[in-house]
């Protein structure tokens, strides 16, 4: 693929990546199913030993976001999106510090191969949760 | 053909030779980096949810406490000024490389003054600002207090 389709398709997913991520932030603040929309709510603060009674980040909450077809199909798209940027980001960088034909198909294809692996390991998360994942 | 970048990565920082541009550049490529990163450990540390609630809610603990210290709120802040900057920057970098501001053709007239995006490329980059300090300040007294402003 010529690299200004890659850049484009960068520039295009970044500005997905914008929309989705906010709507991530939102999922776990604002718009999380709790009443109290602090991120960590603790049994005793005053104890060393910390126990997470609630908070948007507490257990139930987020599977109960997870288990939402909407937030799911998000979930799953800000991944796929953040995996291209990230690791075409990566592959720019490294291909301009270790400039070289060989040097950039063998940046190109590492970065494949550690893409695909984030992305099968963050959509497993994703849809063992969609289908009623989690204990 | 493009100029090979002799001098690596350090060549991003060289306050002598450069404008504020290549500044947000470096700080666009470092930032891009961190979030990077930042992604691994998310996907590595979401995925614990599968393994049930006492370790999720024990993972949260030790995000928000690590090793007893509370610095949890610190990391997530450093991450949303990260990911607010990056966010933002790239958005301008969007408008300008993709020549969306750009003026249309014209008739070369006295003066001379030649229409570019520089004008807008200064306004772009006072936004960032704005919109950095207004997003950080709602997200990081988010974070510190569970307020929603």
């Amino acid at each position: 693929m010529k690299e200004s389709k890659i850049m484009l398709i960068q520039y295009i997913t970044g500005i997905f990546i914008l929309v989705l991520g906010a709507l991530h932030f939102l999922a776990i603040s604002a718009l999380a199913p709790t009443s109290d929309k602090v991120l960590y709510q603790y049994a005793n603060n005053s104890t060393s030993t910390h126990t997470l009674t609630g908070g948007t980040l507490y257990y139930t909450t987020v599977t109960t976001i997870y288990h939402t077809l909407f937030w799911g199909s998000i979930f799953e798209l800000l991944l796929t999106f953040l995996v291209f940027h990230i690791f075409n980001g990566f592959r720019i960088i490294l291909s301009e510090q270790f400039p070289g034909d060989r040097s950039e198909k063998a940046i190109t294809y590492i970065m494949l191969v550690a893409g695909l692996i984030i992305f099968i390991w963050g959509s497993k998360t994703v849809v063992t949760m969609l289908l009623g994942g989690g204990l | 053909m493009a100029i090979e970048n002799k001098k690596g990565w350090i060549f991003w920082f060289n306050p002598l030779k450069y404008s504020s541009d290549k500044w947000l550049y470096a700080l666009h490529r470092l930032t891009g980096i961190a979030l990077g990163l930042y992604l691994m450990a998310h996907v590595f540390e979401t995925s614990r949810i599968l393994d049930g609630p006492i370790t999720w809610n024990s993972t949260m603990v030790f995000l928000d406490w690590p090793f007893g210290v509370h610095f949890g709120p610190y990391i997530l802040s450093g991450i949303l000024l990260a990911a607010t900057f990056h966010a933002l920057n790239g958005l301008r970098l969007t408008i300008t490389e993709s020549g969306l501001l750009m003026p249309k053709p014209y008739r070369i007239e006295y003066p001379y003054k030649a229409k570019s995006l520089r004008g807008w490329n200064m306004v772009l980059k006072i936004l960032l600002g704005i919109f950095m300090i207004i997003i950080s300040i709602f997200g990081i007294v988010y974070i510190f207090t569970g307020v929603i402003l």
